[in-house]
């Protein structure tokens, strides 16, 4: 039963409550605060008075709990069986979990159950040892919050040699790739991991130093045609993205995308695949760049 | 009843949600499918668990609420939050805390020391007009032993229960997890273990991330779950063309089918009544029964597996004859990175060097109409397109026509 009140932020909030219950060191204040920061906006209008006016018999008018030991819940078999699943998942090769404890549960799924069928063919070799120390170098570095060395192949070739602080590792599903995000005062990079040649961990870092500049973002705004259920179609693709939708009249709707910039080549094939049902209407330079690619096609044709 | 931010059952709120986060213009008189004030008390549900997330605009027709979400910008799907807000009883949360804590010294008890043992030592601390009732304690430890949170054992004629046993270090999975917990169809369950782990900012950021799915996840897990037992289901699909009427069909279900880039999931299975392969999207199904164990699921299986070699995407089209289609493209010198392109997008057939400028992409497929969008990515370097279907040749010339049409003339012709 996946839907399960025990996997409820409202159980998580009593059992934080309780546990400094059985310490003896709970509050009225501190019992508002646990509420707030584990439970939902709203939630701090039911657990506390649910808990003090006896609704719940687990907390006593003085704050103290029957209970004798701070409160603990075994792993249920559907999350056990959804570990053993990860286990057999190639991208598991690059995280080192114990797996005591899963010797005798069956996974809940083998990773041929699920097809990707629009996914990239050249995605990452997770089962290559070199990729593996890199990516569990990176994930040590981001964990320590020290600076690395890397040695890259660019994209003409070229091998690069970059000190860097490392940011966040980005996980493509579509490319099914890796990058690793780097931060420095002057300019922000990103290296796909296939391509680290060499990776090594540097001293740590200080906060003055860690300064992510956050990427450059655009505006790309839309009219939508809603034929061939292209109104589902559209939101859907541009789901991920920063977006509003605005209803211009019974089958026109404007459709404002946030993105970054270097994503904007993609972008723009992407707004090519619906074909007619969606035209560009800033900024400029997309037009033209739509202009320029539907207009050799028209010649090629011709 | 009064207002709870908790919910019985995940189907009611599944709908609004989606229409909150794909459409996002609707205004609240538009939502017909409930009475208005079931649409204030599911918004206000929204609002309170998804915090921040939710905005506003309004406009003529009034106050528009949607989602919107830069899924590049978060580390956590924040429609899981939707999964950790079921309801229950004053007796569920009571007796949760009692029986654990009963038995968390690791000594096995009957149901009779654990019913004494309620009374004595919790509910005697307090004046409550709660019962103990002995037959919702032993629904509520026959309900604890199914999820896998205890364990029982017969000692002559009393049951005796216990906890299960635990000693997974999550600690040691937290990052793998916390990967996983937004990478995988089922992510879901990944977040309520976080819940269990001290959190820490997550170290991962996902692109292309599509976070609709998690909506999904009741009927995925059951539908996971047949498959591992290779059982039948029976499925309760309710399509927008069927206008909220549900319809029943019994298949073999075998793989789920998942786009990387538009999120949307289907079930691939053998559909008894059709005789034949087929997909059903998640987001039409309400409800997934497991079924009984299938005999001959080799066969289906392989049916399955043969059916999906000429699939583009998920559709098969009209007639189950095969399209032939061949696209020959240009490429200029210095962008071997377009035939890169076509090598690994391409879901079937092959592409072949004619000469070091141009390259032909040809395939079979069921329905070539499902590759038009694919096809228009290469627009400007297309010099050849042939299709044994008329009607995809035709349609992705009249395409690129309205779009020379919408695109033509002077720059100013498209401010």
């Amino acid at each position: 039963m996946l839907f399960s009140e025990v996997y409820g932020s409202y159980y998580g909030a009593v059992a934080a409550v309780l546990t400094q219950a059985v310490d003896g060191t709970l509050t009225g204040e501190e019992l508002e605060k646990i509420v707030q920061e584990k439970g939902f906006a709203e939630s701090v209008l039911a657990i506390p008075a649910a808990l003090r006016d006896g609704t719940w018999p687990l907390l006593t008018t003085e704050l103290t709990t029957p209970l004798c030991h701070k409160p603990t819940m075994p792993l249920t078999t559907l999350q056990k069986r959804w570990l053993k699943s990860l286990l057999t998942d190639p991208r598991m090769a690059l995280f080192s979990p114990s797996i005591a404890g899963l010797e005798n549960i069956e996974p809940l799924y083998t990773p041929d159950v699920f097809v990707y069928f629009d996914r990239y063919g050249d995605g990452d070799p997770y089962h290559n040892p070199q990729y593996i120390a890199h990516f569990r170098t990176i994930l040590t570095a981001l964990r320590e919050e020290r600076k690395l060395q890397v040695t890259f192949d660019g994209h003409r070739g070229k091998k690069h040699s970059w000190e860097c602080i490392p940011y966040k590792l980005e996980y493509s599903s579509k490319d099914d790739k890796f990058r690793l995000v780097t931060s420095s005062p002057r300019s922000t990079l990103s290296i796909n991991l296939a391509r680290i040649r060499a990776c090594t961990m540097l001293e740590p870092y200080t906060q003055e130093e860690f300064r992510p500049i956050p990427p450059k973002k655009e505006t790309l705004v839309l009219e939508l045609r809603d034929e061939r259920n292209a109104l589902e179609r559209v939101m859907l693709h541009f789901s991920h993205l920063e977006k509003e939708t605005e209803r211009l009249d019974e089958s026109r709707y404007r459709v404002t995308l946030n993105y970054e910039r270097e994503d904007e080549t993609e972008l723009l094939i992407r707004v090519l695949s619906f074909g007619p049902v969606l035209r560009v209407i800033s900024p400029n330079r997309f037009i033209k760049k739509m202009r320029e690619r539907i207009e050799k096609q028209l010649r090629l044709r011709a | 009843m009064a207002y709870s931010e908790l919910i019985k059952n995940f189907e009611c709120i599944r709908d609004y949600m989606r229409q909150f986060y794909v459409y996002g213009f609707k205004n609240r008189s538009e939502y017909d499918a409930k009475s208005a004030r079931s649409y204030d008390n599911e918004r206000r549900r929204i609002e309170s668990w998804m915090g921040d997330y939710m905005s506003f605009h309004r406009d003529a027709g009034g106050k528009n609420v949607f989602l919107s979400v830069d899924s590049l910008n978060i580390s956590a799907n924040p429609l899981y939050q939707a999964f950790k807000a079921k309801s229950f009883t004053p007796g569920d949360i009571t007796f949760h805390f009692y029986i654990l804590d009963i038995l968390a010294d690791g000594k096995g008890r009957s149901v009779r020391e654990i019913l004494e043992e309620t009374a004595q030592k919790y509910l005697f601390c307090f004046q409550t007009e709660q019962g103990l009732d002995e037959s919702t304690v032993r629904k509520k430890l026959k309900e604890y032993e199914g999820l896998g949170l205890l364990k029982s054992e017969k000692h002559g004629r009393e049951l005796f229960y216990n906890r299960a046993e635990d000693c997974i270090d999550l600690e040691s999975w937290r990052e793998a997890i916390a990967f996983f917990s937004e990478e995988d169809p089922l992510g879901v369950i990944g977040s309520y273990l976080l819940d269990k782990t001290q959190a820490k900012s997550s170290r991962f950021s996902f692109k292309h991330h599509y976070i609709l799915h998690a909506l999904d996840s009741e009927v995925l897990c059951s539908i996971l779950l047949a498959i591992s037992e290779n059982r039948c289901a029976e499925l309760t699909v309710v399509t927008p063309r069927s206008r909220g009427k549900a319809r029943m069909h019994t298949v073999f279900p075998w793989k789920m089918l998942i786009s990387t880039q538009t999120g949307r999931q289907y079930m691939l299975c053998y559909h008894y009544r059709f005789r034949r392969p087929m997909t059903f999207r998640l987001d039409n199904l309400c409800k997934v029964k497991a079924g009984a164990q299938e005999r001959q699921a080799k066969k289906y299986g392989n049916w399955c597996e043969k059916y999906r070699e000429n699939l583009w995407g998920v559709a098969t089209g009209v007639e189950p004859a095969l399209d032939h289609l061949e696209m020959t493209i240009h490429v200029d010198g210095g962008e071997e990175y377009i035939v890169e392109r076509l090598e690994r997008e391409k879901r079937c057939g092959s592409v072949e060097a004619m000469d070091p400028s141009t390259y032909r992409f040809s395939t079979d497929v069921y329905d070539a109409a499902e590759m038009l969008p694919w096809l228009r990515t290469f627009i400007g370097r297309i010099v050849k397109f042939k299709c044994t279907n008329p009607d995809v040749v035709h349609t992705f010339y009249s395409d690129l026509a309205a779009m020379g049409e919408l695109y033509g003339g002077d720059e100013d012709a498209v401010q």
